[in-house]
């Protein structure tokens, strides 16, 4: 069985400040995110109980320009092989381009059993690409899998639910999205991250896959409440008279009496 | 046991430095780093000299993520409420390029291992060294975690604290009295309120250091340099100072009362603090640097004790620099020689002897000790501030004439056996 895990690279969340409302990402590095993680330790966890024989990570780079660098700690962490697809067109893909470009990787991949997702990246946490890219293949998907168990042609995972966990078979070929419940990722010896570097590794653009550049983003026009500056207003006297007083600039403001 | 040519202990600019050059020449390296990245765990005020290593991989400094070149210097002596500031901004400063630029650390840092990396170098982030293995007497590779990985030579590049190759026996432990303690702040404003408030052409940068009572006669003092979008406001303190004290004060309550003064405060008026920091400075000077290589093993920058502290210069990156440079110089000659024992590597400690390094190093022998005397950091910054504040005092009564006020000041405060003595023991700085 042969495993693609998908990963994604995001700007080191812990590294990010905020000025000004806006994050501030120059000159962070990135890494591959939490979830990811856990899919690859899932993963590289079927590969070597032997129920898989292959893993390969995944990445579209998003606009990482050191991608190809960051995905070695995924090699590092054990899986075999590592393609990463990085086109200029793809800076700052929304998730229906990010799903289209990894079911053509897949596609181009001659082999493909079970992919693998975090729920949702580190991020933004969408938690679409999986279930997009499962629908553009035609595959089953299981999503929120706190286990992953594969035997013969089928999958089985337990799904994290609100109140309930459900036990879920899907036959093989599946994609299945996982949560963190589902195992602790390792973290790589500096023996792993030196054999990592004679892995395979492959670096794909746009034109490799053969589709087209997705569509710019658009912009989202913004729905959080507009700014406003403090008042500033103390209210002096007894607590009755602070209390009548803040009515009245209430009333007067028109927060309240409308 | 798995083993490269070349393993780097420390992603800093020294061990950085060091690997540059033996990645270009095509040997294996690997350059292991504790810190979430190169720069993620390096502090410094600071700012760089940049002409003493200009010759060093010429092709690197012109594309550096410098923030400003400095083109002011400032000096300010405070005690007692009076500050006197003496301001420098000398068109030779940034004639033929700057001498000086400030620089960020997380940002050249992070940028040189990119440049590293792209020579072919391996930079593992995220990765403690451990030990230092020895055997019969040599260095024959590093324990990280569980893995123990042998190289041929060991650049040990880990910083001032000599962890490990104190442990290992390549080096003393470093002593209180032979350190500072430095900490800072940095305070994000935007550029155009920088060059208004430092007097700046746009895009140029300042550099200003305090002495006095901000160090409440301990030795050291405070700096503030500009960066792009922020400035670096800090102090370093004499460690065995700052351990003798024992009334309580804290080092961070030095910075707090500095920031509040009326003549600092309009300086960082409306900054946002972003960054707050803490490290030690090595400051003993040529008499702490220990045996620079021995088999199987280097030591450069701040490991090997090269840094110094001459009160209005403060110097150590552009050594480690100049020592990573140099150590990969040799390494590469022992390596074709196919010798790297003690013997093999000589050509090191020779390089540094002959350079600026070792030679400015000399030079500053007595510095350490001169700056042991507790006068420099009391009377000396009062007696200035005391005669000028007379000089440009205007009161109720009549004036003494000028030159009466400054004799005066001069007489009480500067001609006495103690400044006598203070100048003949600053002769040879
Ligand atoms: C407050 C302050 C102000 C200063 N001002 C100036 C200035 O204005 N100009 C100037 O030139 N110099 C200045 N200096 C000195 C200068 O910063 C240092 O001399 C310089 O940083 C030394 O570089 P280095 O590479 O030797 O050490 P570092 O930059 O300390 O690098 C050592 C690296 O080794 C890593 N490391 C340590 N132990 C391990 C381990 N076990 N395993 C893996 N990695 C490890 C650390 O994470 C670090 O990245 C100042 C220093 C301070 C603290």
């Amino acid at each position: 069985m042969d495993i693609v895990v998908c990963v994604k690279t995001n700007p080191d969340l812990e590294l990010v400040r905020v000025k000004d409302r806006v994050a501030q990402t120059e000159g962070v590095p990135y890494k591959i995110g939490d979830l990811e993680k856990n899919a690859l330790e899932a993963a590289v966890t079927l590969r070597e109980s032997g129920a898989a024989s292959n893993v390969t990570a995944l990445c579209v780079a998003e606009g990482n320009r050191k991608a190809a660098e960051d995905i070695k700690v995924a090699l590092a962490m054990g899986a075999d092989e590592a393609v990463v697809i990085d086109d200029p067109a793809l800076a700052e893909p929304d998730q229906a381009a990010v799903a289209a470009v990894i079911a053509a990787a897949v596609r181009k991949l001659s082999a493909c059993d079970l992919l693998l997702f975090g729920e949702g990246s580190s991020d933004n946490y969408t938690g679409q690409v999986g279930a997009r890219v499962a629908e553009l293949l035609d595959l089953p998907q299981i999503g929120y899998a706190r286990t992953v168990e594969a035997e013969g042609d089928v999958v089985r995972c337990e799904r994290s639910m609100d109140d309930v966990i459900e036990t879920v078979q899907a036959p093989l070929p599946a994609a299945v999205t996982v949560v963190s419940e589902v195992n602790e990722p390792r973290i790589p010896g500096l023996m792993q991250i030196m054999k990592a570097k004679s892995k395979p590794l492959q670096v794909w653009s746009l034109a490799d896959l053969d589709i087209e550049a997705p569509v710019p983003v658009r912009e989202i026009e913004s729905n959080l409440a507009e700014e406003q500056d403090r008042k500033h207003i103390v209210f002096e006297g007894t607590a009755a008279e602070q209390a009548e007083a803040f009515v009245d600039a209430l009333i007067r403001e028109g927060v309240l009496g409308r | 046991m798995e083993s490269v040519e070349c393993i780097v202990v420390g992603g800093g600019l020294a061990g950085l430095s060091a690997a540059y050059g033996l990645a270009e020449a095509g040997l294996e390296v690997m350059v292991l780093e504790r810190g979430d990245y190169s720069g993620a765990k390096n502090v410094t005020g600071g700012r760089l000299y940049v002409k003493p290593i200009r010759g060093f991989y010429p092709e690197l400094w012109d594309e550096a993520p410098f923030e400003r070149p400095v083109a002011r210097e400032l000096v300010t002596m405070m005690a007692d409420g009076a500050h006197t500031t003496v301001e420098i901004a000398s068109d030779r400063f940034l004639e033929g390029g700057p001498q000086s630029y400030t620089v960020v650390r997380a940002k050249l840092d992070q940028w040189l291992a990119d440049k590293v990396m792209e020579k072919g170098a391996m930079v593992v982030p995220n990765m403690k060294v451990d030990e230092l293995l020895r055997k019969d007497g040599r260095v024959i590779g590093i324990r990280a975690g569980g893995d123990e990985i042998g190289a041929d030579v060991v650049v040990v590049a880990e910083g001032v604290l000599r962890l490990l190759s104190s442990a290992a026996g390549l080096a003393a432990q470093p002593q209180p009295r032979h350190h500072a303690l430095g900490y800072k702040e940095v305070i994000e404003l935007p550029a155009g309120v920088i060059e208004d408030r430092w007097h700046l052409n746009p895009g140029e940068g300042a550099a200003q250091l305090f002495m006095g009572d901000c160090t409440r006669g301990m030795m050291g003092g405070a700096f503030l340099y500009t960066n792009k979008e922020s400035i670096a406001l800090g102090m370093v303190v004499g460690m065995e100072d700052m351990r003798r004290r024992r009334d309580g004060t804290e080092s961070w309550q030095l910075l707090d009362a500095f920031k509040e003064l009326p003549q600092i405060r309009p300086l960082i008026a409306g900054g946002t603090a972003a960054e707050y920091s803490a490290h030690a400075v090595p400051e003993g000077g040529i008499t702490q640097v220990p045996r620079l290589a021995g088999d199987g093993y280097v030591v450069a920058g701040d490991t090997a004790g090269l840094s110094f502290n001459a009160l209005v210069t403060v110097r150590g990156m552009d050594f480690a620099v100049a020592s990573g440079y140099y150590a990969a110089e040799a390494i590469k000659k022992a390596k074709a020689a196919g010798d790297c024992s003690a013997a093999g590597l000589a050509s090191y400690e020779q390089s540094l002897r002959s350079s600026f390094v070792l030679r400015d190093l000399e030079t500053a022998r007595n510095i350490p000790g001169v700056m042991e005397n507790p006068r420099l950091f009391t009377h000396y910054p009062a007696a200035v501030g005391r005669l000028l504040e007379s000089v440009y005092t205007v009161g109720e009564q009549p004036q003494a004439g000028l030159v009466k006020k400054a004799w005066n000041g001069v007489r009480r405060d500067f001609l006495s056996l103690a400044t006598l003595r203070d100048a003949w023991s600053m002769r040879k700085i």
